[in-house]
């Protein structure tokens, strides 16, 4: 009798962990998150400089380059999490639509719901609560990152 | 006993830990958390697969896609194509969405940073055609602003971008910034 227990135990345990992980459906949750709407490929791969350089009033116009180029925009929350943001309100544009363009470097205060997957946080927002405008004033600390992202006057 | 646990703990162990750089002939970004990986993936629409909110074409385009894995099942976000000019992947793999591929490309990883299975897109291929480069997005912008044509990179072209460059400043914080901030920097 044990040994038939043994083997149930292991035989569900070896399913369960054998299916792929995808196969668990993704659930979400309902989360109110404040946070900064950024470029999240300058974030993730340090090409134009640090993370806290690629954020802010420093990257805004990267910001409007990447997002109208369709790169997945993200929630900076304020806690280090990133959301990768799939739809505002009905605007499901989020590979270079115009309401994340318009949002870029925004700190905004989203009601939505998160999806998490393989490692990412997926966030549909439903309302954006609040906007408060570009927060991160950091172009004195990090100047225009990249720096050709102002055309040179003089030249 | 400790002999079952260990060979449980062996089989849980990450399945996205594995190394797909095999036969990858991906182009190196030099990223400090890049890793080639080619591998075999259906295209699918992120947030179709995540809430059940599905368009016939995946949008067209204007949806984040994503690459689900043939081999674990992990979704795999594509953020950069093969451009190096601030352009998504979403443009290049939505004429595949529904579709099993093969892509090659560089995967970032930095789980400090949140980075986990996400990837720049460099080539895809579908069964026995060639594969292509992911490399069309400025084209498929130039073909939709016939408006913007003219010399330099899209990114100094775009309306949407140059209309709120006009009316917010390079920085975000309004013109009077820009003016200050141009004077004493540049």
């Amino acid at each position: 009798m044990m040994k038939l227990s043994l083997k149930a135990t292991l035989g569900t345990a070896l399913m369960v962990l054998s299916a792929p992980l995808g196969a668990q459906a993704a659930e979400g949750t309902r989360i109110q998150v404040t946070g900064e709407i950024i470029d999240t490929w300058c974030y993730y791969s340090g090409v134009m400089g640090s993370p806290d350089a690629v954020v802010g009033s420093a990257h805004h116009t990267c910001a409007l380059w990447c997002s109208a180029g369709g790169i997945p925009v993200g929630l900076l929350a304020e806690d280090g999490t990133d959301y990768m943001v799939l739809k505002v309100g009905d605007d499901a544009e989020a590979a270079g639509g115009d309401t994340l363009l318009n949002l870029a470097a925004h700190t905004v205060e989203a009601d939505g719901m998160l999806y998490e997957r393989d490692g990412l946080n997926y966030l549909v927002v439903a309302n954006v609560v609040s906007d408060l405008d570009i927060t991160n004033q950091n172009h004195d600390d990090y100047g225009n990152a990249p720096p050709f992202s102002i055309p040179d006057p003089n030249k | 006993m400790k002999h079952l646990i260990a060979c449980l703990a062996l089989i849980a162990s990450p399945l996205a830990a594995q190394d797909f750089s095999e036969g990858s002939e991906a182009r190196s970004w030099n990223l400090y958390a890049e890793a080639p990986a080619k591998f075999d993936a259906e295209v699918v629409d992120v947030l179709c697969t995540l809430t059940g909110d599905c368009p016939e074409d995946c949008g067209a385009g204007r949806r984040q896609l994503g690459l689900v894995r043939t081999a674990d099942d992990v979704l795999v976000l594509p953020m950069k194509n093969s451009q190096p000019a601030f352009t998504g992947a979403a443009v290049e793999l939505a004429p595949f969405c529904g579709q099993t591929v093969t892509v090659d490309g560089l995967m970032l990883d930095d789980p400090e940073l949140g980075a986990n299975n996400v990837y720049l897109l460099q080539t895809i291929k579908v069964a026995d055609a060639d594969k292509i480069k992911a490399n069309q997005w400025t084209k498929v912008w130039a073909k939709n602003h016939p408006e913007a044509k003219g010399k330099g990179p899209w990114f100094r072209r775009d309306p949407r971008v140059n209309s709120i460059i006009e009316t917010e400043g390079y920085l975000g914080l309004g013109l009077d910034v820009d003016k200050t901030y141009i004077e004493e920097n540049f």
